[in-house]
């Protein structure tokens, strides 16, 4: 009989984990494959890029100024009786060229591709981040409401931290006691007393405002108000440059689509019943979200955060092309292609160089985070 | 004998997948005669819809691909008609009500509109005449106040008027062959009823052919002529209904019936058939029913059985039961 | 419907509303005064300073810096710091400049994206579908700059065509059909390389757009109609799905102001973007802050439109 169950189980679906089946499917989308390897690719140079030429004496320096080589095309070589013997490129020739300082191509397009990849996975971690928080918590928690109370609280908080930092000492640490006095009255409330004078007052603190949901899906609103790239031009121009800030400021800017994606997964995986079942057997609701929940909200954010790192190295360049990128110690795609379009008609590989570079890079991840897209969704397989 | 108006001889058809081939329909023969209801009965997941959708040539290809076979209609192979010629037979000679009455109307255009659209693509006809013909044959499938609804969107109607909206645009050009998909099954069991009586006397009246395709055997019983029962891709016995009803002679059939609740087995378990359907791309080989089989012997598990003729017109895939009976 | 519409408006309102907070604070709060436009300037003495501050309110407290600069934006009154000409005036001027930028961009986004993802999605897994798939993929991966740089290069060495500017210098006196062709010719990149990233984009959401509906029930209802292909693809489906993209209509409005900024200093076109990157430069609040507030206007009346749209086209929606 075991025999036969054995059979009969055996003939219903062949037997492969989730992540053989994703393999199969991804393998099948050529494209895909090609994003893959290059970004992995991609990943190793930017790797090795930063040991290169990072450090006291780096194997590659990017910034090493050679003014009597300037602009030589890709491939050439140096003239040895105009330059010091620490000055000659590592490889004994300059595989992508000169910029117009003398400076090695190669060895500034090194550096800036870690520089391309750190902005765009800080930058897409952060909104991640940010992105995956309030989605989980509007599409979880979103039915609760926010009482009157917290939003007085909130007001309090937010006035003693002004008064702080303005420097009133004495306002600041009486708000401080506010809030922690109700804190205080909060934990004592979750004893119900249902009698008493302030019973009444406290129905009124009580009321609800306005829902969670409502209030992040409005903040979303908000946000998608601005357009975008002037919002982070604004404000990468009016914070001191620096590589972090754009980081941040791309990140703080290109959360709502993980918002919306995730509250919206989140939404019909509450509906559905294997978490009823987990709440039903008393599973705490962090546990529901993060062992039960996140893994089946995760793929399409894993999507859109392999397209959005394309989108903010794409951004970094366009911000370093205005002048706004990333300061000039370090030398990015951005800053490369900036800096040679004075010289576009004498010396076009400046250009074409990390222009192409570019191209290549955030092509990748685009192939790649679709190829991704097609294979964890079934719906779309015979696309 | 007279000649079948639809034949289908040994029809295969495969669903050719990322990694996998799906046998979905494997080797299905079976004959509609002028004015009969023909019943095609089994699980879902065994070929049913396929093998329907295959002769209205509407099997998406790719991944659908007709690997053999022949589907004579009035004499003609279908399988090998051109393009043009298959869309002057669909919704004109042979007709589909689908599964779906909820998504199977489009919920942009009024419902007027797509039934006088059906019309209006085999017929040359006055927009007054087509009118009327519209607002008649909503009549007709008992929809009230006809004139007003031709004016309304799909989604203004209930689920058993749309699938009576449905009936109207399948039998508005009078084919010769409805093909009915479950057409019940999405409704409530009360609605079930009174489509089905709906479709048999509109069937009856107008003298049309019927196929007709269900897992519900209580169906069956209500309005076929002959019986076709389908397991994995092939025909596993046929007969009138009287004979599959009274004398199954598969096993998958006697199963089947057994598995009914009736009176008579009041306060007993039901019966089950163990194990499920197999997956169209892993059939099992031989038999394909042997693995969920009481009466398995060797041969079951290395030869595709072949068909045994109980006389009659009563035809069964299992040599191990004709040997028996025998 | 009416109480639909009003909602909607009411909204809309307390959105604009803290949008007009957040990009205040925004720019106030970020460090760097902007009295300290140019401190090489010799012009700028300390008693000017002064004045400017006063002038500005710059010495009053946030709120009512708020409270006024949004009267005076309101009024018409706010003017430019950094030649005190009326912001609305200026911003206003520019706008005409993008307009026919952003027109021949939208229209060649348009009319070309659909007729490409339609055909995509009716051929899919084609030789077509798969060359436009990867062309689109490359159109949105590609930096524009480059992009533009590429096009400048070909066209200037190539053809010998000026293309900055909104008009070649000196063609004042020239005959009017040397001036149409001047003009078209230095609207003509701008508008390509502004319109690339759209249809890229747009030709991948009509496939897919396509493609969803095509494998609805009622298309194969449609189909077992006897309907010839082109009624079942050009009829069925595509009334389906266009539905999503009505609601898109609404949210080009916004395209107005955003995009431009890169294309439009890359060639030098006296238009929206560039007069918002130069009031970034120059530390110009006043016109920032009313450039964010109008696109904002801009995104909110488009969601608006879009759902007013909707409500038109679905005949599923009745409020």
């Amino acid at each position: 009989m075991t025999n036969n169950q054995e059979t009969l189980e055996g003939l219903l679906a062949p037997k492969r984990t989730r992540i053989q089946e994703f393999w199969l499917l991804f393998k099948k989308n050529r494209l895909a494959i090609l994003g893959l390897v290059f970004f992995v690719l991609f990943f190793l140079i930017a790797l090795a890029g930063l040991f290169l030429t990072s450090g006291h004496d780096p194997v590659f320096n990017p910034a090493l100024i050679r003014l009597q080589e300037k602009l030589l095309p890709p491939l050439s070589t140096p003239n040895p009786n105009t330059l010091r013997p620490d000055e000659h490129p590592t490889l004994g020739f300059y595989l992508f060229g000169t910029d117009n300082l003398g400076r090695d191509v190669f060895a500034r397009m090194l550096q800036g591709a870690w520089v391309s990849l750190t902005v765009g996975f800080v930058a897409v971690g952060i909104s991640l981040v940010v992105g995956i928080f309030m989605g989980g918590i509007a599409g979880y928690f979103g039915q609760n409401h926010i009482r009157v109370h917290h939003i007085l609280a909130t007001c309090l908080l937010i006035a003693g931290a002004v008064f702080a930092v303005l420097g009133h000492v004495y306002p600041a640490a009486l708000l401080v006691a506010g809030v922690a006095l109700y804190i205080l009255g909060m934990l004592r409330t979750k004893q119900p007393h249902k009698n008493g004078p302030l019973t009444s007052w406290l129905a009124l603190f009580r009321m609800e405002a306005v829902s969670i949901d409502t209030l992040i899906m409005r903040i979303v609103d908000i946000m998608l108000c601005f357009p975008s790239f002037f919002l982070i031009l604004t404000v990468v121009a009016l914070l001191p440059a620096s590589m972090y800030n754009i980081m941040i400021v791309i990140g703080l800017t290109s959360w709502m689509g993980s918002t919306r994606f995730v509250r919206a997964e989140f939404l019909s995986l509450r509906e559905q019943d294997f978490v009823t079942a987990a709440r039903a057997l008393g599973v705490r609701n962090l546990r529901i979200i993060f062992r039960h929940m996140m893994p089946n909200a995760v793929a399409p954010v894993l999507v859109s955060a392999t397209i959005g790192i394309a989108t903010a190295i794409l951004t970094e360049a366009g911000l370093s092309f205005l002048g706004f990128g990333v300061p000039p110690p370090h030398a990015t795609w951005g800053n490369i292609l900036s800096d040679g379009k004075r010289f576009i008609f004498d010396a076009p590989w400046l250009t074409f160089i990390p222009g192409i570079t570019i191209l290549l890079v955030v092509l990748s991840f685009n192939l790649f985070g679709e190829g991704l897209r097609d294979a964890l969704n079934p719906k779309l397989r015979e696309r | 004998m007279e000649t079948p108006l639809l034949s289908v001889q040994d029809l295969r058809v495969n669903f050719i997948g990322d990694n996998t081939v799906a046998r979905a329909v494997d080797g299905v023969s079976f004959d509609i005669f002028p004015g009969e209801t023909v019943c095609l009965v089994g699980e879902s997941g065994c070929g049913k819809t396929v093998s329907a959708l295959t002769i209205l040539g509407l099997v998406p290809m790719p991944p659908g691909k007709v690997m053999g076979g022949k589907i004579l209609f009035e004499g003609s192979n279908l399988l090998e008609q051109g393009e043009e010629e298959m869309q002057k037979i669909r919704g004109n000679r042979i007709a589909m009500v689908f599964q779906e009455p909820l998504t199977s109307l489009n919920p942009v255009f009024t419902i007027g509109d797509q039934i006088e659209e059906a019309i209006k693509v085999h017929e040359d006809i006055e927009p007054e005449i087509l009118r009327q013909r519209s607002i008649q044959i909503l009549k007709d499938v008992g929809i009230p106040s006809a004139e007003t609804r031709l004016r309304d969107y799909p989604h203004q109607l209930s689920g058993g008027q749309r699938q009576r909206v449905l009936i109207a645009m399948a039998l508005s050009c009078c084919p010769d062959l409805v093909i009915a998909d479950e057409p019940t099954t999405a409704l409530d069991v009360t609605i079930q009823a009174q489509i089905l009586s709906l479709f048999e006397s509109l069937q009856k009246n107008w003298s049309m052919s019927a196929l007709y395709i269900t897992h519900d055997l209580g169906v069956v019983a209500n309005i076929a002529d002959r019986v076709y029962v389908m397991y994995a891709g092939s025909i596993a016995e046929q007969g009138n209904t009287l004979q599959i009803f009274n004398e199954p002679r598969h096993p998958y059939t006697q199963g089947l019936l057994a598995s009914l609740p009736s009176r008579s087995k009041r306060g007993k378990r039901l019966h089950s058939i163990p194990g499920a359907v197999p997956n169209p791309a892993h059939k099992p080989r031989g038999c394909p029913f042997h693995p969920r089989c009481q009466f398995t012997v060797e041969s079951c598990r290395s030869r595709f059985p072949e068909v045994c003729d109980y006389g009659k017109g009563h035809l069964s895939r299992c040599p191990v039961l004709y040997e028996k009976q025998e | 419907m009416l109480s639909f519409i009003g909602r909607s408006i009411i909204q809309k309102i307390v959105t604009l509303f803290f949008v007009s907070v957040v990009s205040f604070l925004i720019i106030h709060l970020a460090p760097g005064k902007p009295s300290q436009i140019d401190p090489l300037n010799p012009k700028f003495t300390p008693e000017i300073l002064e004045r400017f501050r006063q002038e500005f309110h710059l010495d009053k407290p946030l709120y009512v810096q708020y409270l006024l600069f949004y009267k005076g934006l309101f009024t018409g009154e706010t003017v430019s710091w950094k030649d005190n000409q009326s912001v609305l005036k200026k911003i206003w001027e520019r706008f005409l400049n993008s307009l026919p930028l952003f027109i021949v961009g939208t229209i060649l986004t348009w009319t070309l994206s659909f007729p490409v993802g339609i055909r995509s999605a009716i051929f899919r897994g084609g030789f077509y579908d798969r060359s436009a798939t990867f062309i689109s993929y490359l159109l949105i991966s590609v930096p524009g700059f480059f992009v533009a740089y590429i096009l400048i290069i070909l066209v200037v060495t190539q053809l010998h065509v000026p293309v900055f500017g909104m008009e070649t210098f000196g063609l004042q006196m020239a005959s009017w059909p040397t001036k149409l062709m001047d003009r078209v010719w230095h609207l003509l990149l701008p508008s390509v390389l502004g319109a690339t990233g759209g249809i890229a984009v747009l030709s991948r959401y009509v496939r897919s757009q396509m493609l969803e509906v095509e494998g609805q029930d009622y298309v194969r209802t449609a189909k077992a109609k006897g309907l010839p292909p082109d009624q079942v693809h050009y009829k069925h489906a595509l009334r389906n799905a266009l539905l999503p993209f009505v609601t898109m209509f609404g949210l080009i409005l916004p395209g107005l102001i955003g995009g431009s900024v890169i294309i439009e200093s890359i060639f030098a076109w006296p238009g929206m973007g560039r007069m918002a990157y130069e009031a970034i430069l120059a530390r110009d609040y006043p016109v920032i802050l009313t450039v964010n507030f109008i696109s904002a206007v801009l995104v909110l009346a488009g969601t608006f439109v879009s759902d007013l749209l909707y409500l038109v086209v679905d005949p599923r929606i009745r409020l």
